[in-house]
């Protein structure tokens, strides 16, 4: 799990990989994978972040948030 | 990488570039020849013959004698494993010719001189005039017809001329075909039968690129290796396989010391600057090291944890120029990360943190968090430094 960065999928937003999957494509340092239709965050990756939006702006449904960890 | 002689030679033969006949041996009992021989001890290492690295035999009982001393000895502090045992050419002319790059002109280099088996940097200080010089476009390609012209231009002609040249342009080939950063051959010489070979050959590759050919292991048993003349220690070879992980940026190029103040430094020459800077003030690292490039998170993380595992260390600083390529937050997450995991507070284990540069506000925020004492580019690396060792020696 991250210890800087938190990356959330809301499951109830998410409209799935074959209707989507844009953040698994789309990330350059790899905090998604596909299961199946389930797009997963692979937490041993979250601090990997770069923070480049660009899984936010890709998304279709809004269902992708990032929290950054050392600003609570 | 620097490649032995004998891993040179086999480039150049796979070229087309004749090189006297010869084996490597490891034990003198693979020595079996009744022709005249040279013997030459394969290390990293220039001037072999000025330090008994090279000896000429008239028979078989000497080859063998002079391949026992050799083999298991040791010269410049390098052990010699192998040998290679080469047929001896006389010859009549000697020539030095380089293939290497002119990081001014950002361009591949032909080096030429009419005098071989001799130190060409000698050669350009006392007689620049011997030394021919040509760049090249690398898009354009090197021509035969460039080879001839470089090497017409002191007179050279007919069949020698021709052979001379194609070798060049054969040269060029591999430097261009391996990745090399250096294709030397000193001395090329020509027999009175007017036959060409390559008595001594020297090839450095680049290791960012050996991953792009495989065939370097399989087709001519070179495996990568890491240091050059130096044997790495078990911790360099740590770090070399961290700084492998992945493509990402570089932590790593460590060398191992025996003090106790850990380093994270960065940039080539600031990190030498940040190293001696500790140096000058009383300190005592534990490590060289460079990262740059924007390694990654993880990248940082295990050689932070590397360094500080250490036995003597008591803290880390890390050091680096103003950044541009390389983000402050993600050199924070890197370090802070490895000291939590080791179970150690970062505000006490951190000397000092100086990164200035890109994306520093948040790599500020993750220090403030965590109370590092960090300092940002109004703070010299210099003062960095001072303040680094004082800490360390203020708790020892």
């Amino acid at each position: 799990m991250g210890t800087f960065i938190r990356v959330k999928i809301d499951a109830q937003k998410c409209l799935g990989i074959k209707k989507s999957g844009e953040c698994v494509k789309i990330c350059p340092v790899n905090i998604f994978e596909a299961h199946g239709d389930v797009p997963l965050v692979i937490t041993e990756n979250e601090d990997e972040c770069t923070l480049c939006r660009l899984c936010l702006e890709k998304c279709p449904s809004g269902a992708v948030s990032i929290h950054k960890l050392y600003e609570k | 990488m620097r490649l032995y002689e004998f891993e040179s030679k086999r480039l150049l033969g796979a070229a087309g570039i004749p090189v006297p006949p010869g084996k490597v041996i490891s034990e003198v009992d693979q020595l079996d020849t009744d022709k005249l021989v040279v013997v030459k001890a394969q290390l990293l290492i220039g001037g072999r013959q000025k330090k008994g690295g090279v000896v000429f035999c008239s028979n078989l009982a000497e080859a063998k004698e002079k391949a026992r001393r050799l083999l298991g000895s040791r010269i410049c502090g390098c052990d010699v494993n192998k040998v290679l045992v080469e047929e001896q050419v006389k010859f009549k002319k000697e020539y030095f010719m380089a293939v290497s790059y002119d990081d001014v002109e950002k361009k591949p280099l032909i080096i030429f001189m009419f005098e071989g088996g001799v130190e060409v940097e000698r050669m350009a200080r006392i007689h620049p005039e011997k030394v021919i010089k040509e760049s090249f476009e690398i898009s354009r390609g090197f021509m035969e017809y460039q080879a001839r012209q470089i090497i017409a231009a002191n007179g050279m002609k007919g069949k020698e001329l021709l052979r001379v040249s194609r070798i060049l342009r054969q040269m060029v080939q591999i430097f261009l075909q391996y990745d090399a950063t250096l294709v030397e051959i000193n001395p090329l010489v020509v027999t009175e039968e007017e036959n060409v070979f390559a008595l001594d050959a020297h090839i450095n590759l680049d290791d960012d690129a050996l991953y792009r050919h495989p065939e370097l292991e399989t087709r001519f048993g070179i495996s990568k290796r890491q240091g050059g003349v130096r044997i790495p220690s078990d911790f360099e070879k740590k770090a070399a396989e961290i700084d492998d992980l992945d493509y990402r940026g570089v932590a790593g190029r460590v060398i191992e010391f025996d003090g106790d103040l850990a380093l994270i430094i960065g940039g080539g020459g600031a990190s030498l600057t940040s190293f001696d800077a500790v140096r000058k003030y009383g300190g005592s690292p534990a490590n060289y090291c460079e990262i740059g490039g924007n390694p990654s998170v993880k990248k940082v993380k295990e050689l932070t944890k590397l360094i500080l595992s250490k036995p003597g260390v008591k803290k880390i600083a890390v050091i680096m120029n103003v950044v541009s390529n390389t983000r402050v937050d993600l050199v924070a997450r890197g370090v802070v990360k490895a000291i939590l995991e080791l179970g150690r507070d970062p505000s006490e284990t951190i000397a000092i943190l100086r990164i200035p540069g890109a994306w520093e506000e948040e790599g500020f925020k993750i220090l403030q968090k965590y109370g590092i004492e960090y300092c940002d580019r109004t703070v010299s690396i210099d003062e960095a430094a001072r303040r680094a060792t004082e800490r360390v020696k203020m708790e020892s």
